[in-house]
């Protein structure tokens, strides 16, 4: 297995989040935006994974662990202002 | 043996990440976006996940984590889809006007007057 | 080592679409849901670039608690405005104070 191999598939998943940046700039509701924030902070998660495989380092994927469990609060946070505002 | 098994659980994975990228941004309804975003996404992450748990071999310190994250999206994933569409759908964003039918609508005022009565004092 | 730096161009790319977005968007709640992308993205290459200690502290404070107290600080001004004007997208005038 190369290594190199991760490295194209790290970079597939982040080229992925320029097609959630579209939807990101253009959403016409607020909830659109959460959707592709949520996608992105995923796909962000799978590109550090294969970055770690790529760069040979076991100490980066606690980052995208982080990254998965703290996208779910983001977004339940999102959720809870758009119900009934922060506070 | 193990490269091709690699290279098709990441060209899955790789696939399924596309499409609900390319249905986020070209659904025509914010209902329709969560769909892509929550059973489209999931399914692009589990394959990858298994491509690198393949590639690594199972005894590494990539897989533990790879199935931890693995586990994590599997549970994580459809709740905040579903707080979202809720979220979303008491804020009264609207359907897409092809849209066939509403199920939850009749039960709206008496989901709302019950939540009103479960709600305590804030 | 191209496919490194292709890597990396293609986040900072990333990074400077979303502080586009943040300056040029006109729906407050966007520009913060922006900022919490510039967030996520800056983990994404303070990874790239080899310090996952600062990647650990940009995911806890700049993806979730800086957006966090953007959007108190909002709902807080906010709730004096009568009326979102042109700041408002539809589907989210129902907790300002109408």
């Amino acid at each position: 297995m190369s290594t190199s191999l991760y490295g194209v598939i790290a970079l597939a998943e982040t080229a992925i989040g320029l097609l959630l940046m579209v939807r990101l700039a253009i959403g016409p509701t607020i909830s659109d935006r959460i959707v592709a924030l949520n996608t992105l902070s995923t796909q962000a998660a799978l590109a550090v994974l294969f970055f770690a495989a790529f760069a040979d380092r076991t100490i980066y994927l606690d980052v995208a662990l982080w990254l998965a469990s703290f996208s779910y609060l983001g977004a339940i946070v999102w959720a809870r202002y758009l119900e009934r505002g922060l506070l | 043996m193990k490269t091709v098994a690699f290279l098709v659980t990441a060209g899955i994975g790789l696939a399924f990440s596309l499409s609900g990228a390319v249905g986020i941004l070209r659904m025509p309804d914010l209902y329709s976006r969560i769909q892509c975003s929550s059973k489209t996404v999931t399914m692009g992450a589990l394959p990858a996940l298994i491509a690198l748990v393949v590639g690594e071999g199972i005894d590494s310190g990539y897989a533990s984590r790879a199935l931890l994250i693995a586990v994590l999206l599997l549970v994580v994933n459809p709740t905040a889809s579903h707080a979202l569409a809720r979220a979303a759908y008491k804020s009264g964003v609207p359907m897409w006007s092809g849209a066939v039918r509403d199920e939850v609508a009749g039960r709206e005022d008496s989901q709302r007057r019950r939540e009103q009565d479960c709600a305590g004092p804030e | 080592m191209t496919l490194f730096w292709t890597l990396d161009y293609l986040v900072l790319a990333l990074i400077v679409i979303g502080t586009v977005l943040v300056v040029r968007l006109r729906n407050l709640n966007g520009a913060v849901m922006a900022l919490s992308a510039v967030g996520t993205m800056l983990s994404l290459i303070f990874v790239v670039l080899g310090a996952p200690d600062d990647a650990h502290s940009e995911v806890v404070v700049g993806a979730i608690a800086l957006p966090v107290l953007y959007l108190v600080a909002i709902g807080k001004a906010r709730t004096d405005v009568a009326g979102g004007g042109e700041m408002q997208e539809e589907g989210e005038s129902h907790h300002d104070g109408d």
